[in-house]
């Protein structure tokens, strides 16, 4: 153990005593594994906002559909069907809406013809659709049970409506459905997984049935299930609610195209990664080139060393750690330039900055790999000089 | 006080700390090239004891570079064997070799040989390296090594920052600081000024001891006829070996 601390003080002195010369042969690894982590991290960075959306949202979200048979034109699941997906064992929550079709929403009186030829969509919706869905309420509340119970005509706003309908935080509005007045209580957050949803306005069961007069049948369910069973769970749920019967269910997971469009553009990766790679090669001939010359330059001091007794092995093992120091601090400074130049070039473009810290031992592992293979070669002819040879004793 | 006469008893004049050769040539050949050969050393045999101050004399191409080699164990001989303390060296592996040579020589050359980049102290501790002791002790060691040579001041000296006797004298405390059983030293005072090269005479004198050898290879006859035991050497053999009274004292 001692021996080992020797060895390292011997080798990180020979550092020392040249310390431009060990700075340039340094440059490889530094190179190599800064162009890789930068590579890495800024491509990753350039998709940074919607991969952290994307975690933000979750991608255990599933949305089932009703398939209906061919040809029926609302096609509805039946009313217990948040039961029904319930009975999945991986489902953790589930809430429904319904296309309330025929049903025609006004902002104002005088806006009728426009808004009849291209109909905001009403939808009737579970009070826990917010949470399901994971997108809070930008301004006022949701719909909720003492809607039901005192038969209010309450109405949310989805935020692309919201903003159509020039509606303003707070504001005391009342628009109209099917020439009823529905008092707006809050205006729903954008929902990245179901854009549609931000086009819509959302009444209780309640109204739908009682105020609207539809039968309030869903046909859109909103899922949750344990993170990482989202695909069989989806795979589960056309059986769990159709129970064998007639409905047809189509499942989708919305995450998984956002998912696609969050990937870095994986060829400008591959492509800065190999040159990083190349870095670090020519860097490994660059310390495997240096180090030979440094050997016969110091000839003298290994003769001088087996003379008061370092043995061959020592002095190869200690030439060896010269070049793995060379390699381990290289990919260390290359690591936090690698770093520091995601950091910068996010902040200008005003990414958000993401960076694979896993994968930076990898990189760091491989300058050190290459370094000290690079070595090799000039550590055993180290090993080999004749200390006869090299004392040039008279 | 009666003499014993039991057959162990060594008889009168040998030394009495060890009759047992320090280093030990049985008819040793050097030879160099492998079609054309070429002698630098033919059958050679020499025993070096404890105590004995010997220096190495003879033209160029005589041997001496050869023999001190070959004294040194940092080469092996082509024949005959060589024993250090009885041990053959060339049956050891390179480690314990290594080992043994750190342990038993010390090394002073004509060009100092101090490794530029360490200071007179870290060089100095090279010859204390890898062999278990703690950093604090290794350094407490060269620095009393130092002291004894007069060179307390110069610890955190490089080379370049010393004069030539100066770094003879760190090379010397190199050499001693593993208190070796024989000093081995390649034209000590070839690069000195006659000032320096007579106090690093002096402090070879003061090596001396009853458990050490000291053997100075030169062709300076001054630094020659400081010795008490003069081999002559010729063609790659000894001519002569003269053992002489001591000089000087």
């Amino acid at each position: 153990m001692s021996q080992l601390r020797d060895l390292l003080g011997v080798a990180w002195s020979g550092l020392r005593a040249r310390k431009v010369r060990t700075l340039l042969i340094m440059l490889g690894p530094i190179i190599g594994v800064a162009a890789m982590v930068s590579a890495v991290g800024l491509t990753e960075s350039a998709k940074g906002a919607l991969q952290q959306q994307l975690a933000s949202l979750g991608t255990n979200l599933i949305i089932a559909q009703a398939g209906g048979t061919f040809g029926s034109q609302n096609p509805t699941l039946p009313s217990d069907a948040v039961q029904r997906v319930q009975n999945v064992s991986t489902v953790t929550s589930a809430a429904a809406t319904a296309n309330l079709s025929g049903v025609v929403s006004l902002p104002v009186k005088g806006a009728a013809s426009y808004y009849e030829a291209f109909p905001v969509p009403v939808r009737a919706a579970d009070d826990n659709l917010p949470q399901v869905l994971g997108v809070p309420l930008v301004d006022g509340r949701w719909l909720n049970g003492s809607d039901t119970r005192l038969h209010q005509r309450s109405v949310v706003l989805g935020e692309g409506i919201a903003h159509q309908y020039g509606y303003l935080p707070g504001e005391v509005r009342t628009i109209q459905l099917n020439g009823v007045n529905f008092g707006v209580v809050g205006v729903l957050g954008p929902v990245a997984l179901d854009p549609d949803l931000d086009n819509a306005a959302f009444v209780t069961q309640w109204a739908a049935k009682n105020v609207l007069g539809t039968n309030g049948r869903p046909n859109q369910l909103y899922i949750r299930s344990i993170p990482g069973t989202t695909s069989a769970t989806a795979a589960a749920i056309p059986t769990a609610v159709n129970l064998g019967g007639p409905d047809q269910v189509s499942t989708q997971i919305p995450s998984n195209v956002l998912q696609a469009a969050a990937q870095a553009n994986k060829t400008l990766q591959q492509v800065a990664i190999l040159a990083g790679l190349l870095a670090l090669i020519v860097g490994g001939v660059g310390i495997a080139n240096v180090m030979s010359i440094s050997v016969i330059q110091r000839s003298s001091e290994i003769g001088i060393r087996r003379a008061v007794g370092h043995s061959r092995s020592k002095i190869a093992s200690q030439f060896l750690l010269e070049s793995l120091f060379v390699g381990l601090i290289g990919g260390l400074i290359g690591a936090m330039l690698g770093v520091a130049i995601v950091y910068a070039v996010s902040a200008i473009q005003g990414w958000v900055t993401v960076i694979a810290y896993r994968d930076i031992p990898i990189w760091m592992g491989l300058a050190l790999f290459v370094s000290v293979v690079a070595g090799l070669y000039p550590s055993i002819k180290a090993a080999r000089l004749e200390p006869l040879e090299t004392l040039r004793l008279g | 006080m009666m003499a014993s006469t039991g057959p162990d008893t060594p008889p009168l004049g040998t030394p009495r700390v060890s009759v047992e050769p320090l280093l030990e040539l049985d008819a040793v050949s050097r030879v160099y090239g492998e079609e054309v050969v070429v002698y630098a050393l033919r059958e050679v045999s020499l025993q070096i004891m404890p105590g004995e101050f010997i220096s190495i004399v003879g033209p160029s191409g005589s041997g001496k570079s050869t023999m001190l080699g070959l004294l040194g164990v940092l080469d092996l001989p082509t024949s005959g064997t060589i024993r250090i303390k009885g041990q053959d060296v060339s049956s050891l592996d390179d480690p314990t070799r290594s080992r043994l040579r750190g342990d038993s020589i010390g090394f002073v050359f004509q060009q100092f040989h101090l490794i530029p980049h360490l200071t007179a102290l870290e060089n100095v501790e090279t010859a204390l390296l890898y062999r278990d002791i703690r950093p604090k002790d290794r350094r407490e060691r060269a620095a009393r090594a130092l002291d004894r040579l007069g060179l307390g001041a110069r610890e955190e000296h490089r080379p370049v920052q010393m004069s030539g006797g100066e770094q003879q004298r760190v090379a010397l405390a190199r050499a001693i600081v593993t208190d070796p059983l024989m000093i081995l030293a390649d034209e000590p005072t070839g690069a000195l000024d006659s000032a320096n090269a007579a106090h690093v005479l002096e402090i070879f004198r003061g090596l001396e001891s009853p458990e050490r050898a000291v053997v100075i290879v030169t062709h300076d006859l001054t630094v020659a006829n400081t010795a008490r035991r003069k081999i002559s050497m010729r063609d790659g053999q000894i001519v002569a070996d003269e053992h002489r009274v001591a000089v000087g004292s």
